[in-house]
């Protein structure tokens, strides 16, 4: 379990989380929502310290680390194998090929021999459907297969929660589905998560929590189906606001 | 004419070998090595660790300076106060070595703003993703960024590695014997300066000539990865 407790952030004085606290179970999907701007990419940023909040405690099952004391560089290895991030414009390292950005960190940071590292790599290749491309460089691919291939990186290092910040909000349509369907399937295999996107059917569908956050302050936080289905006044309107049909939200 | 330039092409090709190149190719050497620890110490935010702080701190200053020092004055007169003038305070250098010292001086000033804009040039997206991996500062640098700098740096650096072979032609003022002065000297003797200089600069051409090559070369390999390059 992934458990925040009274996170505050601020940007050139203005707080952009308000005293969150938040629990994100393992072995669930969780999604986080909200308007742009509302701070959720910036809470799902501090789980992996590339966002260092004011104040606040993270807690792990077995540890936990309070964001207002100095961070050691063995506290931040220790929160950083427990998360990896998946991002928006999935980030991969253009300069190495596809099986090369999946096994540098495992080799590099868990000392992993490049066999073993290859082999993994081979293995989670293979279930995104891209084994025959470990040769080529990022730029030769699509946007979808890119994001696909940031994923295995991501699973590659083995952590106890996938952290996925928009990972579908740079695609098309189609490339979207493909992406989402292995995030399906990694939700079902038990593999905790934590997501923020906008897609709300995939929300629907796939996730077991909701946390909605806006203006930095935390409006939802419960189970996907009481989220769509008693929706408070406020998330209607966000719900209304994002869809064409309004019939869909109001059944 | 022909027999003018086969008689004093030996001399010429002589000094080339012996200063011209050697120059260029130490001074750029050291320059670059320089040009990596400027650029690195200006370019790393130190940690909040106060022992490192500091340290770090003085340091980025003295880069800062040294920066300012050699892009602020001329390179020939560098090479006169290197030269000529330290030895007013006891510190006599042999005229090559002090060309080397001038040169690679001179040459990481520049270059290493050059890599610290290539290094500046990395989208910070490439740090976070290291970063969540898990990868310290160190090895992002030199697993992920400093490759990706490598290409960028490339063009402007083989801009300052010709300039280098061509400044080389002003330690002929620190009385270094090497190409331009040797053309000097040919000249003193046979009053031809068209001719004589004329062959100068088209050795020099031909140098430089090379390193576009050369450049051109390196670019291909390290753009391997990009979209379009041919691969």
């Amino acid at each position: 379990m992934i458990s925040m407790k009274n996170i505050i952030k601020k940007y050139d004085g203005k707080e952009v989380l308000k005293d969150i606290s938040v629990d994100f179970p393992e072995g669930k999907t969780s999604v986080i929502l909200g308007p742009s701007g509302s701070g959720k990419s910036t809470l799902l940023r501090s789980i992996d310290l590339l966002v260092r909040p004011e104040s606040g405690v993270l807690n792990f099952s077995d540890f936990s680390y309070n964001y207002a004391e100095s961070l050691s560089k063995k506290d931040s290895m220790r929160i950083r194998q427990k998360t990896s991030m998946v991002f928006q414009n999935w980030n991969l390292f253009p300069n190495l090929t596809v099986l090369k950005n999946i096994t540098e960190a495992p080799v590099n940071v868990l000392k992993m021999s490049q066999d073993e590292a290859n082999k993994v790599a081979r293995d989670l290749l293979d279930k995104v459907g891209l084994a025959e491309y470990e040769d080529r460089y990022p730029s030769q691919l699509s946007g979808g297969q890119q994001q696909r291939i940031s994923i295995c990186r991501a699973l590659a290092m083995d952590p106890d929660y996938i952290l996925l910040d928009e990972p579908t909000s740079a695609l098309d349509p189609e490339l979207e589905t493909q992406v989402l369907k292995i995030l399906e399937e990694m939700a079902k295999d038990g593999q905790s998560m934590i997501i923020v996107t906008h897609n709300m059917e995939f929300a629907r569908l796939v996730s077991d929590k909701i946390v909605f956050i806006e203006d930095g302050e935390k409006v939802y936080d419960g189970a996907t189906n009481d989220f769509f289905e008693n929706p408070t006044p406020r998330i209607k309107d966000f719900l209304a606001g994002i869809s064409l049909d309004p019939n869909k939200i109001n059944k | 004419m022909w027999h003018i330039i086969i008689t004093s092409l030996p001399e010429m090709l002589v000094a080339m070998v012996q200063y011209t190149i050697p120059l260029a190719i130490i001074a750029f050497i050291f320059g670059l090595i320089l040009a990596v620890l400027t650029a690195l110490i200006k370019f790393i935010e130190p940690s909040e660790n106060k022992a490192i702080k500091y340290p770090w701190l003085v340091l980025r200053a003295i880069a800062n300076f040294y920066v300012w020092v050699f892009r602020s004055t001329p390179l020939l007169v560098q090479l006169f106060i290197i030269f000529f003038g330290l030895p007013n305070i006891g510190v006599q250098l042999d005229p090559f070595i002090a060309a080397v010292i001038g040169f690679s001086l001179n040459t990481g000033a520049y270059a290493s703003e050059t890599i610290r804009s290539a290094l500046l040039s990395v989208p910070q997206d490439q740090w976070d993703a290291a970063f969540t991996l898990g990868f310290s500062t160190k090895q992002t640098l030199m697993k992920i960024i400093l490759p990706q700098a490598v290409r960028i740096a490339l063009p402007p650096l083989s801009n300052s590695f010709i300039s280098l072979v061509k400044d080389t032609s002003l330690a002929s003022s620190i009385t270094i014997l090497e190409m331009f002065q040797v053309s000097q000297q040919i000249t003193a003797k046979n009053f031809q300066p068209l001719l004589m200089y004329t062959l100068a600069a088209a050795l020099y051409a031909i140098i430089c000539s090379l390193l576009t090559w050369l450049q051109h070369y390196l670019e291909k390999r390290t753009s391997r990865y990009v979209k379009g390059s041919e691969a």
